[in-house]
This record gives C-alpha cells, structure tokens and sequence, in this order.
C-alpha cells in the first residue's frame, strides 16, 4: 500500500499544476487586458480579481459550496453534463485554486506588460506584425520573466492552500486530501514526526520558490532600467 | 505610393488639427513646425498609430486604397509603411541581428533591395552581432533605419529621428539619411522641428502652426521666403541646389552650376555630375547694383530683385530670384535708399560664405 502522505503528495502538486496550466489560459489574456484597457471596467475588474488576497479563505469557500450545490442553477448544469456534484471532487478545488489563486497569476504578469511601451508594439505593429504575432514574438519574450514570477507565485500559493479546501474539498483521501490537509490531520492525531517532514519540506519548498522569484525580479529590475538608460 | 489625408480632429483640451494635404509620390516630404504645433499627430494618424474619436472626421487614401474614413480602418500592419521612431524601439531581446530579421520575414512587398547594399549604406557590418544594450544612440538608429529598409516599406515615415541623439552623432546621422534620399526611390515622410535638419533633406514641405497648415510647397523655394525667414534675425538663410561641375586641384575648389552660374567651393569628395546643397546664410549676401571688377569674392551672381521685407528695423531682407531659385540678402534700410533698389531690378549678389550642407561619410 503506497504512503497516504505520498498520495496527498501527489494530488498537491497534480492540483496546482492544472490550477498553474487554467491560470495561463486565462489568467494571461486577463492581465495583458488589464495592462491596456483604459475602459472603466478595468476599475471594476481589478479589486474583484485582487479579492482573493484579503478575504478569508473561507468566505470564498462558503460561497463556492452554495454555488456548487445542485440547488444552485451552475451546480444543476455541471450536474446534468458530468452527471457528479462538484463539492467534495477534485475538479471542485481546481474552480476554487483558480478563483483563490488568480491574483497572484494576474497582478506580476499585469506589471510586467505594463512595463511594454506602446511604442515598442507600434514598431512591431509597423514592421507588419499583427496583434497575436505582436504578443507572441514581443511581449512574451520581452515579460519572460514576469510568466515565470507570475507562473511560481501561482503554484505555490495553490501549494500552500487551506481554509478553501477544508470547505469545498473536505478530507478524501486520493481524491482531495492536499498536504496542508495531512499536516493538519497529523497535528490532530499527535503525529509529530510526519507533521515535523510535512511541514519542514513545505517551508524548504516554499522558501526556494520565493529565493527564485525574488532574484528573477532583482534580475529584471536590473536589466529593464539599463534598457532604460540605453535608449 | 500618394498618400492622401484630410482630417479633422480635436484634442482635449483645446488643440484641433485641420489638415488636407497630398504626399508627393517621391522624394522627402517634410513636416515642419514647433512642439504642439500637430505634426507628430498628423503623422502617426497616416500611420494608423492613432485613429481619433468618433466625433473626428479622418480620411486617408493612398492611391486608390482607403487607409481610413467613417466605416474603414486599416491597422498600421497592413499599410505596408515604415516607420522610425525618435526613441529607437528596437526589440531589447533580440541581437541586432535578429531585428533585421523580424523585419526580413514580414516583408510588406518583395524585396528589392540587396540586404548588403543596406548594410553598406548605414555601415551595419560591425553592428550585426551586437546586443541593443551595446548601441549608441546614433548606432541605434541607423539599425532602426536598416530595419524599415529591409522591411520592404512603400513609403517611410520619420518621426523626429535624430531628436534622442547627441549633436555630434546627429551630424553623422545626416549623411546617412542624405545618401538614402540619394539613392532610394521610396518616398519618405519626415517630421522634424530642426529647420536645419529640414534643410538638409527635405524636397517638399509643410509648416504646421498650431494644428493648421501655414504653408507649404517646394523646399527650395519655401526656404527662401521672407516669411520664413523674417524671425531668424542672423540665422535667417536659404539653400540652394547645385550640380558639381569641375574639380580645381591646384586650388582646391570645385565649381558649382546654379541656375547657370559658377560658384566655388570646397567640394573635392563630390563627383562630377553630383547634386549637392549649399547654404547660404543672408547675412552674407550683399548687393551692387554694378558688376564688381575687382573683388576678393569670387561667387557674384547675377539676379533680380523680387520682394523686400517690411519691418520697422534698421534691416531688411531682399529676395533675390535666379531663374528657378531664390537667394536672400540682409542689407540695411539705409542702402535699400541709397541704391534705389526695386522689384524687377537685375543686380548682382556677392557672396561671402558658402557653406556645403553636409561632410560626405567615411567609411
């Protein structure tokens, strides 16, 4: 029988790379029209995407189990086309990492293009590239960087998720035990040494991830105002 | 490629742009005027980098293709211009190099100029593998320059090109674009607030004042209007265009045709044959209303008195006509009287200085 610790191992990180992959999907158009628009609805869409930040993590929980419900009109439609609920699955916590992690995904990438000039995309736009090829072969490269920060930041902010999951996900072993869960059910059952492991590796993970993306951010600092001087 | 435009457009809070003006097909056509005056606006409008409001009336057709009007709008991409900036904006993360290539492999129309001919035009070859961090402004924007050639542009737009750049590069930036104007067929779009620059390079030109265009026509013959020229005091000056026509080895000289008539000057690193700007500034020119015999001054032409300045100084400006050209002279109100002079009048303008617009490159 493998290690249940291994398994919830597994289903962490399993959640917080398909939370990672949905965020760049979505999270990367999101940011990019955050950047740009100067639509009033940029004001309206920005706190709402930094909510996540300063609420309680079980108040989105709470909210998210009502939605999920089959009672609610989303949770009758997942319902009636998956023909399963979506509290308690782990499809239910990769909708809640997405929502409780998108503005650590949305706020470094929205910095990073906001630091493209418009005039470097009117050059590109000018030599003949359209909108995609635009943000394909400048502005991705050009916020390299910015992706990776944004990219860390997610995956281990959904890593390290909690109140969200005790509401939504419960405590099913295989399916939505997460390692934050195990710690805390070694805790309650005075497990100590398992506790002691599960939380010095998270702290190591977490402290290596942070290590990275500071020094990426010093990094790009450092290189982006010496462009700055250049020009 | 005639690029037509005729805009209206308002800015808050009070600047409003109200131009019609034609793009001549060849040749550089300059926009001239101070900060504010539009002309930057106006020129990122023809190339789709602005659009205006709703409330603007915009059209713009080049040739037969609608660029812009009420219903239509064709993006900057599609437009098949070039378009220099005053800041570079080359790509940071690509060498060199690899700008050159991000404009090779989106070429607007087949290509018809050699890629190595470019590079010889602008002195690339040292450049290519460098990083954009490692250029100098001057350096930067003869990449940037290369970049829109190699593009394959049907018209090339400047916007203030060597206003981020120190003067001594400038003055080495010049010749550059002197030499492309020499030998490119594309017509360019130049906008600049350096009258100097403007005479340098321009063959057509519109000044813009406040949004609204103030005149406009050839350059040669707009250089030398009293208009233009009336608030310059010392530096009020015309260009001419002459014809290389001897070298004097013993003396060093070369023997200029204008209009018919010799003028010397130091111009060893011409051709015979070559087409080159002389500035003349007006407060070197004099008039007699006799044939000089014995002058030092070798350059005396023959002319006619076109119009004079009215001002209540004690100087006053003479445009002088030689067939197609025009020179200026800044004689005073004293003189005028004394000589008599008059509309129509043949005289004889003496010429002090001579200056050559621009050093040729070496390279």
């Amino acid at each position: 029988m493998i290690d249940p610790d291994l398994v919830s191992l597994t289903i962490t990180l399993k959640l917080a790379a398909v939370t990672t992959f949905i965020l760049f999907l979505i999270g990367t158009p999101l940011a990019w029209w955050l950047a740009r628009t100067r639509h009033v609805a940029g004001f309206l869409v920005e706190p709402l995407v930094a909510l996540p930040i300063v609420l309680p993590p079980t108040v989105l929980g709470f909210y998210l189990l009502i939605l999920f419900s089959p009672n609610s009109g989303f949770g009758k439609a997942w319902a009636s086309l998956t023909g399963s609920t979506l509290a308690f699955t782990f499809e239910g916590l990769v909708i809640g990492s997405v929502i409780y992690s998108l503005p650590f995904y949305v706020q470094p990438l929205q910095v990073a293009f906001s630091g493209v000039k418009q005039d470097l995309l009117d050059a590109a736009a000018t030599l003949g590239a359209g909108p995609v090829d635009r943000f394909i072969n400048i502005v991705a490269p050009v916020c390299r960087s910015g992706f990776v920060v944004a990219g860390t930041l997610a995956f281990a902010h959904t890593v390290g998720e909690f109140g969200i999951v005790l509401m939504i996900g419960g405590n099913i072993s295989g399916e939505t035990r997460v390692l934050s869960i195990a710690l805390f059910d070694h805790v309650e059952t005075l497990e100590y040494g398992r506790a002691h492991l599960m939380a010095a590796g998270l702290l190591v993970f977490s402290f290596t991830l942070l290590l990275i993306v500071y020094t990426l951010n010093r990094w790009q600092t450092g290189r982006s105002s010496s462009l700055g001087s250049g020009s | 490629m005639e690029i037509s435009a005729d805009i209206h457009l308002t800015r808050h809070p009070d600047f409003v742009l109200d131009v019609e003006m034609t793009v001549q097909p060849q040749g550089i056509t300059a926009l001239y005027g101070s900060s504010g005056s539009g002309k930057s606006t106006l020129l990122r409008l023809l190339a789709g980098l602005e659009r205006g409001t709703r409330k603007d009336r915009i059209e713009i057709t080049s040739g037969k293709t609608v660029w812009q009007s009420e219903q239509i709008f064709v993006p900057p991409e599609r437009r098949g211009i070039g378009f220099v900036f005053q800041q570079q904006q080359l790509f940071p993360h690509l060498s060199v190099q690899g700008n050159l290539d991000f404009a090779l492999s989106r070429q607007h129309t087949e290509q018809n100029l050699e890629v190595n001919q470019v590079y010889d035009w602008l002195n690339l070859h040292s450049l290519l593998d460098k990083e954009i961090s490692q250029l100098s402004g001057g350096e930067a924007q003869r990449v940037a320059i290369a970049r829109v050639l190699l593009n394959g542009a049907k018209c090339i737009f400047m916007d203030e090109p060597l206003g981020s750049i120190d003067s001594p590069s400038r003055s080495r930036i010049l010749p550059y674009l002197d030499r492309l104007h020499r030998n490119l067929q594309i017509p360019m779009v130049y906008v600049s607030h350096s009258y100097e620059e403007i005479t340098y390079l321009a063959d057509h030109l519109f000044v813009l004042d406040n949004g609204k265009i103030t005149s406009q026509g050839s350059m040669l013959e707009l250089c030398s209007s009293i208009e233009l020229n009336s608030g310059e005091g010392d530096a009020a000056a015309v260009v001419i265009q002459c014809t290389v026509a001897k070298h004097d080895l013993d003396y060093r000289l070369s023997e200029l045709d204008f209009e018919g008539a010799n003028i010397f000057v130091n111009a060893e690193q011409y051709q015979v044959g070559d087409s080159l700007r002389v500035r003349i500034p007006a407060k070197d020119v004099s008039i007699t209303t006799t044939r000089p015999g014995n002058s030092s001054i070798l350059n005396i032409l023959e002319v006619q008195i076109v119009s004079f300045e009215e001002n209540s100084g004690p100087s006053v400006l003479v445009r002088l006509r030689r067939n197609k050209q025009f020179v200026l002279a800044r004689i005073t109100k004293k003189s005028l009287n004394l000589l008599d002079l008059q509309p129509g009048q043949t005289v004889y303008a003496q010429i002090k200085s001579v200056a050559l617009l621009m050093e040729s490159i070496d390279d």
